[in-house]
């Protein structure tokens, strides 16, 4: 098998940003009988998200990204899922990959609480009979007892985060990406989560956390990367932080 | 779970990588086919919860329109109630099926851009999940084919294996014109309603509720309607008639060239689709 680990070269990754009006087929129907040629990309404008990045990471690594809102951060994290792929360059990822950026993937409000376990392990790949396996667990730890068998339309807004915390970490992974370290529910939930989601990341062999809050990179990344406008700084040590943060 | 994800990916190495890729993405699919079958299944559950018949209601109001049509139209055209009310109820039903799927596939991508931003799963998954749900469909309001060729006496005049062929020839042809929708819907937001109207159209001009013997059977209005053929390969053997061969190929070179031409689209589209939605 090989070991987990992560390269991106030379990543490139544009946007074609469809326009509310190019969606209309009347756009694209007057651009092919205007001949074509007329502004053949009217309407359709290309943002370029990430360029030229080059990261390689191995187990034991873990990458903390900073940079502003639309440095492209989320965007790595979504190439690095397999959800984006780039248009120059490459992405090789070699392990199962766990993927936090929406806790609210696969939620459906008027599915019971089991369901959505169901539906979320099975989203994330694994068979009927792991998730029953793993069902008492998951159920144990989101709290919610005799509430996992109503719709989630009828919990809190902290009982539906509990519920997608729990069948969002119960998978097991070799790359864990995420935007944000998740911080749900009250006090005490706080602490259960951020102890599952430490177990979560020693397990997993790399770590790639999106976050503006320095105390949490040092607490949790060994290497942290700038991006600025797609475009990525050198990789290096957490202690060079404050370097990277005074750029 | 696959003990090791191997990603490898780049987006401009020619037309041959990127239809490598999309058969990728097809074979990816095929392997996790449970996963299809359990958003379909989902998908239903999730439509009919705390409903008491759950996808019978529909299966119910196709019947009650079997016997309405049925009952109606013989008095009109004045044919035998045993000839045109089964002709009618398997006509809707599997009208209805076809309608559905394609309908239903111009969500396909749309309704998944949750999952298809933040994942690799394979889109064809998404494409299988719309086939299936319909199919899910389609095994409720079998109740009423079942129901109408026995009272009529029709289960002794079966051809089971011509109705078998049939029916999977209209799954193919109706999955890739599902795909197709699903594809050209994530980019223009205007062919959902274009599609529908479509359907409608087609539901008149194809004999779901009239005979074809009006025609004669070869006329244009009957033999350039692919919807026609595609309804007459599982009507037919079902009701213990024979289907025009040359049905059989207009439907075959309809399923191969639609294939290749859906596929076509989806090897220059696929990287793509995710920015569409």
């Amino acid at each position: 098998m090989t070991p987990v680990s992560i390269t991106c070269t030379d990543l490139t990754l544009r946007f074609p940003v469809y326009g509310v009006d190019a969606k209309s087929l009347k756009k694209a129907l007057a651009r092919v009988t205007v001949g074509g040629v007329l502004g053949r990309h009217a309407g359709v404008t290309d943002v370029t998200a990430l360029q030229g990045v080059n990261l390689s990471l191995k187990a034991g690594d873990r990458l903390g990204l900073i940079g502003h809102n639309g440095s492209g951060k989320t965007t790595l994290l979504r190439a690095l899922s397999g959800a984006y792929e780039p248009d120059e360059g490459t992405i090789e990822v070699y392990g199962r990959i766990a993927a936090l950026l929406d806790l609210g993937l696969g939620i459906d409000a008027s599915a019971t609480g089991y369901e959505n376990i169901r539906l979320r392990g099975r989203i994330a790949g694994l068979s009927s009979r792991e998730i029953e396996e793993k069902m008492d667990e998951i159920a144990a730890f989101t709290g919610l007892g005799p509430f996992l068998a109503m719709p989630v339309k009828t919990y809190s807004a902290g009982m539906q985060a509990r519920l997608a915390f729990a069948a969002a970490t119960a998978v097991e992974a070799d790359v864990l990406l995420m935007d944000e370290w998740i911080a749900v529910g009250d006090a005490e939930f706080q602490k259960l989560a951020h102890k599952r989601l430490l177990k979560l990341v020693e397990r997993a062999g790399i770590l790639v956390l999106a976050s503006h809050e320095a105390p949490l990179l040092r607490l949790y990344c060994n290497k942290v990367m700038r991006l600025d406008g797609g475009v990525a700084s050198e990789v290096v040590d957490i202690r060079r932080l404050d370097e990277l943060l005074d750029v | 779970m696959e003990t090791a994800t191997h990603l490898l990916r780049t987006g401009q190495r020619g037309a041959l990588f990127q239809l490598q890729m999309a058969l990728r993405d097809l074979s990816n699919s095929v392997q996790r086919i449970g996963l299809s079958w359990s958003l379909a299944w989902h998908d239903v559950g999730a439509r009919y919860r705390g409903s008491i018949l759950g996808p019978f209601w529909i299966t119910l109001s196709m019947g009650l329109m079997v016997l309405g049509i049925g009952f109606l139209y013989a008095n009109l055209f004045h044919i035998a109630i045993d000839v045109f009310l089964p002709y009618v109820a398997l006509g809707i039903v599997f009208f209805g099926v076809m309608t559905g799927t394609i309908n239903d596939g111009c969500e396909t991508f749309v309704q998944a851009a949750g999952m298809l931003s933040q994942t690799s799963l394979p889109l064809f998954t998404f494409v299988w999940r719309t086939v299936f749900r319909n199919l899910i469909n389609l095994a409720h309001h079998l109740l009423i084919v079942v129901v109408v060729l026995a009272v009529f006496g029709y289960w002794r005049h079966i051809h089971p294996l011509l109705a078998l062929v049939g029916i999977v020839l209209m799954l193919l042809n109706a999955s890739w014109l599902s795909m197709l929708a699903g594809i050209v819907s994530a980019r223009f937001r205007d062919i959902p309603q274009i599609v529908m109207s479509i359907m409608q159209f087609a539901m008149f001009m194809t004999p779901v509720f009239w005979l074809p013997d009006r025609f004669g059977s070869h006329s244009a209005v009957l033999n350039f309607n692919p919807f026609y053929h595609l309804l007459q390969a599982v009507r037919a053997p079902l009701l213990g008639q024979a289907v025009d061969l040359h049905s059989y190929v207009v439907l075959v070179a309809m399923a191969g060239l639609g294939w290749l031409g859906t596929f076509a689209l989806f090897a220059r589209t696929r990287r793509r689709i995710v920015h569409y939605l």
